[in-house]
């Protein structure tokens, strides 16, 4: 059976949009699920991503130093940005963490970003991670999936490349 | 494709958001977006950036994230290569006096003399 998703406008600031995809027929999209999973577990690193979301989108558009690039198959980013494995600026129970809490994406422009799902990374690299595995191959597979509806017109810009635009009824098969 | 009215991530952030962590994000970043747009106003690349600042390319790439825990010594380092003053350091004026006259007589007289204007009446 083919599977699809349909995609929910998640949030609108000053200089960025955020969307994400509803798989098949559910009512909360991959994002909306990423929050409620996380929100108990890994709160703090939860709210570092969030935040990071809020300040970009209303001070300075999604720029692509903002996000690390996971791309295997296509253009996929993830949050938060390199350096953070290093130093993060946070801490949990008084002692330095990174925040290895992963949110793959897709930054379409400075405008528009797709946020999919994603989980704790624990190894080096994502396709080794068991947890983070599965988000990063669905990533890749949407990034391509968006990239060519972009291309086929099935979703397309406005003028001033700010917005989106497609049937209600659109339907991305993966 | 209309967003909806209830913005989940800010009601996210307003639910259980640390305060801290929202402080440290604005300004790690308003940080690195200064220094990122003067070296573009400069026309600067990263790789010249780290040699003026004697360090290895993909360590300034780390400074320059966002999400790296800056030192005083490196944020020093690159004010003083870029010629800028990236954070203020001016005194935190909690109080300020402004002068705004003298009182003839000094200040128990005037407040001997104080008469209070009732201005529905005045009218």
């Amino acid at each position: 059976m083919n599977n699809f998703a349909h995609i929910k406008p998640i949030a609108q600031y000053k200089k960025v949009g955020y969307y994400s995809l509803c798989i098949n027929d559910n009512e909360d999209s991959l994002f909306e699920e990423f929050i409620k999973q996380h929100t108990k577990t890994n709160e703090k690193k939860l709210d570092h991503i969030l935040n990071w979301l809020k300040v970009i989108g209303n001070r300075y558009g999604a720029q692509t130093h903002h996000f690390r690039p996971e791309g295997e198959t296509a253009d996929t980013s993830a949050l938060p940005p390199k350096g953070a494995d290093r130093k993060p600026q946070y801490t949990e129970y008084g002692k330095k963490k990174a925040n290895n809490l992963r949110l793959y994406c897709l930054r379409a422009n400075e405008h528009i970003v797709f946020l999919f799902s994603g989980d704790i990374k624990t190894t080096k690299k994502a396709q080794h991670c068991p947890n983070v595995k599965s988000h990063f191959k669905l990533a890749n597979q949407f990034t391509k999936a968006i990239d060519d509806a972009f291309i086929d017109r099935d979703i397309v810009w406005s003028d001033d490349y700010t917005q989106i635009e497609c049937n209600e009824d659109f339907k991305i098969y993966f | 494709m209309k967003f909806p009215k209830n913005n989940i991530i800010d009601n996210w952030l307003n639910e259980n958001g640390n305060p801290e962590i929202a402080r440290l994000v604005e300004k790690n970043l308003a940080l690195t977006e200064k220094i990122n747009s003067i070296l573009k106003e400069r026309g600067i690349k990263k790789g010249e950036f780290a040699e003026m600042l004697g360090k290895n390319p993909s360590e300034v790439s780390k400074w320059l994230s966002g999400t790296h825990n800056l030192t005083l010594k490196s944020i020093n380092k690159m004010e003083f290569v870029l010629g800028v003053d990236l954070i203020n350091i001016e005194p935190i004026k909690e109080i300020e006096y402004v002068y705004l006259g003298s009182i003839q007589g000094g200040m128990e007289d005037a407040i001997n003399d104080y008469e209070q204007t009732i201005y529905s009446e005045a009218i």
